[in-house]
């Protein structure tokens, strides 16, 4: 059952309905592996980003990462960014399966590699370090 | 009326697979948002939440069938190579844009961008897809979880819809076919 919360602001009386996991009938999880595949899709994000900076940045690379001619580099920075991903998912989800972390750290470390992962794809970006 | 084999596979890849994950963004985003305390009922609850879990994960799956058909299928079409001396560059889509400078950004731009960004979506939508599938019920009293879902799949949305826009104006300058 939900409990009704009735509040005063200014005078006025609201209902607020408000849950508690007992009542849902939810045994709570650590928030640690919801972090773990955040984090690794951080890292995933970040690592395509990089991939395609560098490619465009050095010819070496590009040609390394040419791991299918049909397709080009493009292969290799998706390939190699999605084993990234997963090998980084692998490692974090031993490490913080059973344990609770402070989520607001985590989302700001995994807002950065996003953030960085969009910036490094972005053509007027990485053109800046066309060679 | 026919589609040739590469006219198939490029309405496959944008078309089906790509516009079914953009047009049920809105569906997963309003499952998301509403697993609020305040608008759910304990009866209602096991239907949403089930529904949520096959559409996330319906949703992740589709999107990494987009982005792998997309790179490994329909992109070798369009980055081949004309033989030389070849003037007729219709079944040659990148050559055929930079061959004009009023086209060339639609591939130094749009197709460049394009072709790295669409690999964001499905990664980020896994992660959501793995939450909502994992944690469930928790999500109506983890307001944390659920937000970063909620930003997480929005982000997931913003790349697919980058790469859709951009796949759909070169495919109108250079259809591959």
């Amino acid at each position: 059952m939900a409990n009704i919360r009735v509040m005063r602001e200014g005078g006025e009386t609201t209902d607020e309905i408000v849950w508690t996991a007992q009542e849902l009938d939810i045994h709570e999880r650590p928030n640690g592996p919801a972090v773990a595949a955040i984090l690794a899709a951080g890292v995933g994000v970040f690592v395509l980003g990089l991939l395609t900076t560098l490619s465009e940045a050095n010819t070496d690379i590009a040609d390394f990462l040419n791991i299918k001619d049909r397709v080009g580099p493009l292969s290799g920075k998706t390939v190699f960014s999605v084993i990234v991903y997963l090998a980084a998912w692998i490692v974090l989800v031993p490490v913080l399966w059973k344990r609770t972390v402070p989520f607001a750290n985590a989302m700001l470390i995994a807002s950065a590699l996003i953030a960085l992962g969009f910036v490094g794809t972005f053509p007027k970006f990485f053109e800046l370090f066309a060679e | 009326m026919e589609l040739t084999n590469r006219e198939t596979w490029a309405a496959l890849h944008g078309m089906i697979l790509g516009g079914a994950f953009l047009l049920a963004f809105a569906g997963g985003l309003a499952g998301l948002w509403s697993l609020r305390p305040e608008w759910v009922t304990v009866q209602g609850l096991q239907e949403r939440m089930n529904r949520l879990r096959i559409g996330v994960f319906s949703m992740a799956a589709i999107a990494w069938l987009t982005v792998i058909t997309g790179t490994w299928i329909v992109y070798p079409w369009y980055r081949a190579k004309p033989p030389e001396g070849t003037d007729d560059l219709a079944n040659y889509p990148r050559a055929f844009l930079l061959s004009d400078p009023d086209t060339s950004e639609w591939h130094k731009f749009g197709m460049e961008w394009k072709e790295h960004v669409a690999w964001i979506s499905p990664i980020l939508a896994t992660a959501v897809a793995f939450i909502v599938i994992y944690y469930g019920k928790q999500l109506i009293v983890d307001k944390n979880l659920r937000y970063a879902s909620i930003v997480l799949w929005v982000l997931a949305f913003s790349a697919a819809a980058v790469a859709g826009l951009l796949g759909a104006f070169i495919t109108k300058s250079a259809p591959i076919q």
